[in-house]
């Protein structure tokens, strides 16, 4: 009996001890009360004319591990010290679990960082919750970020409620690229239309295109699981979805919230996507975008779909095999487009599809939409201050400009500028050629007035991530028929839409879009 | 907690110890780990066990927990999240009954045999009622789900990596560590080696597996390709993808069971396998009654941490194939993880915890019946 | 003829047996060996090369390159490597080594001595652990709620928790410790995140040592009491007759008999912690980030960088292949087999 009464009181005075040490221990070092005064209330952000005005301040900016998209936070940051006196940390982790990083930062109030460089389609989940602060009055103070130049579409999609959340410092959307050299070949125009795609692809599927005596691929675009396919998948849908503009949206019916995945646009789109991997690797099931990426730079696909790093890839002689092959074109469209009344496709015409081009109804995707800087609102106003002015100073022609024309930074155009200077991309070590063919892709994109935006409501990582992507993966494993997916599909993303609240979900959707 | 000595132990012993601190030793021999385990322990328990009542919001400032009730186990069980977790099942064929049927008898005969065993436990009595219960349960799950049309569910899927990858794992450690322990020039340098592949971080393993496995850049290439096997991947069939992520498993584990079964041969005393050898027995005989009943402890344990250790799974199905072909090869973990990633903590939660009660079922089936009647019967 | 199916002692194989013995040893030791070499190889590889098929061997279907390596040890993500790398090799030994003393002890403890938790005793205490939470939701800080339930605990041990007779026993503890490790990471992260940013020690050695050793004594503890249930007793009675203490006995007869068990399962458990992923993420900010990471983040937004996650692979496994090699010696020296071996 006496052994456990000691045992007892080693218990206490070790509970009781580890109490006292955490309530009397360091204070608070990481959680600073959430600093609620506006920033009108300190000196302006300014960031260039500052005299060394952040001396002493130590800003902590999550991001991924590069040496894409990390890389030029780094190599900029001492020049960063240099011009203003604050020193920047850039804190990497791996890309898979960025979000959640930021999440159990931010949510659990340890506030370990000031910044974080992220997707723009987060903010949606954060700035609701107070966690990442409005930047709007800096960047209407601050005339060297140029927020003008940055391209319209980006503005919005960096914006959240009519407030900018985020600064961009990429921007991210799918163009589709091809070899001039094999289509030439075969006497094959680029594909103006899915069906155009896949017709190139069969034609040229099998055929040796990289010179090694092999049969290579007609189209490789990746459908792994777990990766992207459910934003390849929407760069089908979208021009079969939406036609009426920007504004329209392709992933609800704005009147009732109701999914537009249930119809012939959606399973067209299916078809589709299926259909690119009979004349892709016959492993594509489980290729993740690296995996396309690497075969269309080793010459191996005559086709294939992406975001804007395969340009300044492509011409990297070291490791592209395609330099000056590479052609660039927005995504491919559609001649007929859903009666979002009836759920049937219909043939284009002046009313169905008014930004037809010939007749083709293009929507090029913005997925993901590009790396952007968000502030934590929960730091002290000097560290806010210091954080903005990085991100800005990132942002400013002065350094972007340099940036986006470098494969190795992983940053893509999203000013206006930079795809008009054409002589900074031949600068960089692009061809004329190669120059114009990226940059007429880029710009047919962002120039068209049917551009459609990512998904941005609450529970989208539910939506897309998580039902869109079992339900994609069980179709394209040839589980689920294509009726069986669509239905599938809208049976789940319903279920979400009522468990959050249809109309809340509504109003949110018709903000994204820009409807009232 | 009372400590007494052992009653096995002779009473000398307990009375020759004196002073406080060896009174006390048997409290500052344990304490200490119990005191760490439950630092780490109780409040992350209790924790998801709320969470997977819940449903989490990221909320104003911060975030809140809502209580749904059994919601979130209601929807393992149902409709597609049902599909996901436990299969898709194939309708009944004559085959399906059959199998169910002699499974079914199987298990009435065992709980027949204890009924008529004179010595009735009312834990005894509860322990087999619930392992007929959840044996029965699983072997109408996997026939329905293994044929004909069904498709596996992320709680099958687990089953079959963790009892297939167990049962090679320990078979090969094995042999490879018997080979091992004769008196071979270069023994040495092969145990060194066999014990690489553990020491290879998971992550790092199922990046090299990926690498090896890939089908037109991979070493195997060529030889798929002389196979005429250019249009055929591994990754698009459920059975040759599992099977891949099974050998990526096998590959990385065996050298845990190798090197504990290697320490436990060499420690075993060879008096009596001289006695043996001198009455003329051969090695078989040798192995069977003198060295398997001394490793048959160590054997158990390394069984039981494997099993708990392989329920965990997640890294091989995430980067080999993440979870294909369709969720053919997901496991739970991985199931816990997508939801985890999509910040449906309390989906999360709630198939962790399905997971936690499988592992304690199979564990305790393994504790007190397997284990316990081998060790015993020596 | 029979010579060469006869063994020369009872170690030794026979001839033909060691002929086999070798072939299926070295089909094995292929089988390890070809993966590594297709991550050294891969190593000396870029982009391209990796992309436009297999290339077997460096010089002669392929031209090697040092780019992957410049990169992580003298380039952009050397400064990274370096500091996870001390991080690692600091965290983890620390830790397998107390897992090991805290686990071999409780693990003798549970061999020799009997343990009879009583069962009124564990319901007091869950029914106070409940409580501490019930308190903490009402509003009071985790502190005094803890204080509260403690002493609560304290005075209803000293009276209900002694009305129950049920007690439970040494297996029943042993089996509670592995159960410890039955929840996956997945689910247990963020609690334990929470737990050490209440205690501000996020970020620190302190938290991934506390959280690696608890996590890793449930194994110690299960392999080394076989280990220790295979010593004689009769050895520990004699040094006990002679006036030894528990302590004594333990520390110099039951320590040095066990080594092989011990040798063996410090290296599991030095392998478990060099190679810790998840908690490793969470409980780290910036400072105490380890390899395990760096290896992961190799798969970023342009897909896996084999060549740079071949090297870090390499880089990270060199450590411990050492430390195998040096340990390995102890875990053939089974004490017990004594000088009649062979």
């Amino acid at each position: 009996m006496k052994s456990k009464n000691v045992l007892l009181k080693l218990l206490s005075l070790m509970i009781v001890s580890s109490v006292l040490m955490a309530s009397c221990g360091t204070p608070a070092t990481t959680a600073p009360e959430a600093a609620t005064d506006a920033p009108e209330a300190t000196e302006a952000p300014a960031t260039e004319t500052a005299d060394k005005m952040y001396e002493g301040v130590t800003i902590d900016i999550l991001t991924f591990v590069g040496p894409q998209v990390a890389e030029p936070l780094q190599r900029r940051g001492p020049d960063f010290t240099a011009l203003t006196g604050a020193t920047v940390n850039i804190i990497t982790v791996p890309n898979s679990e960025l979000y959640q990083k930021v999440l159990t930062d931010a949510v659990s109030g340890t506030n370990s960082y000031d910044g974080y460089l992220f997707a723009p389609s987060w903010i949606v989940d954060f700035a609701p919750a107070g966690l990442i602060e409005d930047l709007t009055p800096y960047v209407e103070k601050d005339a060297a970020l140029e927020w003008d130049d940055v391209a319209p579409f980006f503005r919005d999609f960096n914006s959240y409620g009519g407030k900018v959340y985020s600064i961009p410092l990429d921007g991210d959307m799918h163009m589709v690229y091809y070899r001039i050299d094999s289509l030439e070949e075969a006497g094959l125009e680029p594909p103006k239309t899915w069906d155009d795609y896949l017709a190139v692809a069969k034609a040229l599927h099998g055929k040796d295109l990289n010179g090694d005596g092999e049969g290579d691929y007609g189209s490789c675009i990746s459908k792994a699981p777990g990766q992207q396919s459910y934003w390849w998948i929407w760069s089908i849908a979208a021009p079969y979805i939406q036609s009426q503009g920007s504004n329209q949206g392709p992933f609800f019916n704005t009147k009732d919230m109701t999914p537009l995945v249930n119809n012939e646009a959606f399973k067209r789109a299916l078809e589709v996507y299926k259909e690119t991997g009979l004349y892709g690797p016959p492993d594509e099931t489980n290729q993740g975008v690296g995996d396309s990426r690497g075969l269309f730079l080793s010459g191996r696909c005559a086709l294939t779909m992406d975001w804007g790093d395969i340009g300044p890839l492509a011409i990297d002689a070291e490791n592209s095999k395609v330099v000056d092959k590479t052609g660039a074109i927005q995504n491919p469209g559609s001649t007929e487009v859903l009666d979002w009344e009836t759920g049937k496709l219909v043939a284009c015409d002046a009313t169905t599809c008014p930004y037809a081009v010939d007749g083709v109804n293009h929507a090029p995707f913005a997925s993901f939409g590009g790396w952007a800087g968000a502030v934590n609102a929960a730091v002290d106003q000097k560290q806010k201050d210091a954080t903005y002015a990085f991100f800005s100073y990132m942002a400013q022609p002065a350094q972007s400009n340099a940036d986006v024309v470098v494969g190795k930074t992983g940053y893509n155009p999203f000013r206006i500028s930079q795809f008009e200077n054409k002589q900074a991309w031949v600068d960089a070590g692009f061809s004329q050629v190669a120059a114009e063919q990226y940059l007429s892709g880029i710009e047919q994109s962002l120039n068209s007035p049917n551009m459609a935006a990512d998904l941005r409501i609450p529970k989208n990582h539910e939506y897309i991530q998580v039902e869109l992507d079992r339900i994609l993966a069980e179709y394209i494993a040839g589980n689920l028929t294509t009726d069986e997916a669509a239905q599938q599909l809208y049976d789940s993303w319903e279920a979400i839409t009522e468990e959050a609240d249809r109309e809340a979900q509504l109003t949110f959707y018709k903000g994204t879009l820009g409807q009232k | 907690m009372d400590t007494r000595n052992d009653e096995t132990q002779p009473a000398r012993l307990h009375t020759i110890i004196s002073g406080t601190a060896d009174r006390l030793v048997g409290t500052i021999f344990l304490l200490p780990t119990v005191l760490a385990l439950l630092f780490l322990s109780i409040f992350p328990l209790i924790a998801s066990l709320y969470v997977s009542l819940t449903k989490f919001d990221i909320a104003l400032g911060g975030f809140k927990l809502t209580f749904v009730g059994l919601k979130n186990y209601k929807d393992l069980f149902t409709g597609s999240e049902g599909t996901h977790f436990l299969g898709e099942f194939a309708p009944n064929t004559p085959l399906t009954w059959t199998v169910f049927g002699l499974i079914v008898i199987a298990l009435a005969i065992f709980l027949a045999r204890y009924f008529l065993n004179a010595r009735i436990s009312i834990g005894g009595l509860i322990g087999r009622l619930m392992l007929t219960l959840g044996l029965g349960l699983s072997s109408w799950m996997l026939v329905h789900t293994l044929w004909n049309g069904g498709r596996l569910g992320t709680a099958s899927i687990t089953l079959v990596y963790v009892f297939v990858g167990i049962f090679f794992q320990y078979i090969l450690g094995l042999g490879l560590a018997l080979l091992t322990v004769q008196n071979l020039p270069g023994r040495r340098f092969f145990r060194v080696i066999f014990l690489l592949p553990m020491m290879i971080t998971p992550v790092g393993v199922a990046y090299m597996f990926r690498m090896l496995t890939d089908t037109s850049k991979g070493p195997f290439t060529p030889i798929w390709q002389a196979f005429g096997l250019t249009d055929f991947s591994w990754v698009n069939n459920p059975w040759s993808a599992r099977t891949a992520i099974l050998i990526g498993d096998i590959w990385q584990w065996t050298p845990f069971m190798f090197i504990v079964l290697v320490a436990a041969l060499e420690s075993q005393p060879t008096e009596p396998i001289e006695a043996a050898t001198v009455d003329g027995a051969n090695s078989w005989q040798i192995f069977r009654h003198i060295t398997w009943p001394s490793i048959i402890p160590v054997s158990m344990t390394l069984i039981l941490i494997r099993l708990i250790e392989a329920f965990k799974i997640v890294d091989l199905p995430n980067v080999m194939t993440n979870g294909g072909p369709g969720t053919a090869t997901q496991s739970l973990t991985y199931h816990a993880y997508i939801n985890w990633r999509a910040l449906d903590l309390g989906a999360s939660a709630a198939v962790a915890y399905m997971l936690l009660f499988l592992v304690t079922f199979f564990s305790m089936i393994f504790v007190n019946l397997i284990r316990q009647q081998t060790v015993e019967t020596l | 003829m029979k010579r060469w199916f006869q063994s020369k002692s009872i170690n030794t194989p026979s001839p033909v047996g060691a002929i086999l013995s070798y072939l299926v040893l070295g089909f094995w030791a292929v089988l390890i060996l070809f993966p590594l070499y297709w991550l050294i190889v891969t190593s000396f590889k870029n982009s391209g090369q990796v992309n436009e098929g297999p290339f077997y061997i460096p010089f002669v279907d392929f031209k090697p390159t040092l780019d992957a390596w410049k990169y992580i040890l003298v380039g952009d993500l050397s400064k990274d490597t370096i500091r996870n790398f001390t991080n690692t090799a600091i965290v983890a030994p620390i830790s397998a080594l107390l897992a090991l003393i805290f686990g071999a002890t409780a693990a003798y403890a549970l061999v020799r001595f009997e343990y009879r938790p009583r069962v009124g005793a564990i319901l007091t205490f869950i029914g106070c652990v409940i409580l501490s939470i019930l308190l903490v939701s009402a509003g009071l800080t985790w502190q005094i709620a803890l204080v509260v339930s403690f002493v609560l605990f304290f005075i209803l041990l000293q009276t209900i928790g002694r009305r129950f007779k049920r007690a439970l026993g040494n297996n029943d503890i042993a089996f509670w410790m592995i159960s410890q490790r039955m929840l996956p990471p997945i689910a247990v992260v963020i609690p334990i995140y929470l737990i050490f940013q209440q205690l501000h020690l996020l970020d620190t050695y302190t938290a991934l040592i506390i959280t690696y050793v608890a996590s890793n004594l449930p194994i110690v503890i299960w392999l080394m009491r076989d280990y220790i249930s295979n010593i004689p007793i009769e050895l520990e009675e004699c040094a006990s007759i002679d006036g030894a203490s528990r302590y004594r006995i333990f520390w110099s007869i039951v320590l040095p008999l066990a080594v092989p068990g011990l040798v063996a399962t410090f290296l599991f458990v030095l392998v478990f912690t060099w190679n810790e992923y998840l908690l490793a993420l969470f409980l780290s900010s910036a400072k105490v980030q380890t390899l395990p990471l760096t290896i992961a983040a190799q798969n970023a937004t342009r897909g896996p960088q084999w060549w740079n996650m071949s090297v870090l692979i390499l880089i990270m496994i060199v450590p411990v292949i050492v430390i195998a090699i040096i340990l390995e010696r102890y875990i053939t020296r089974g004490l017990l087999i004594g000088a009649v071996k062979g």
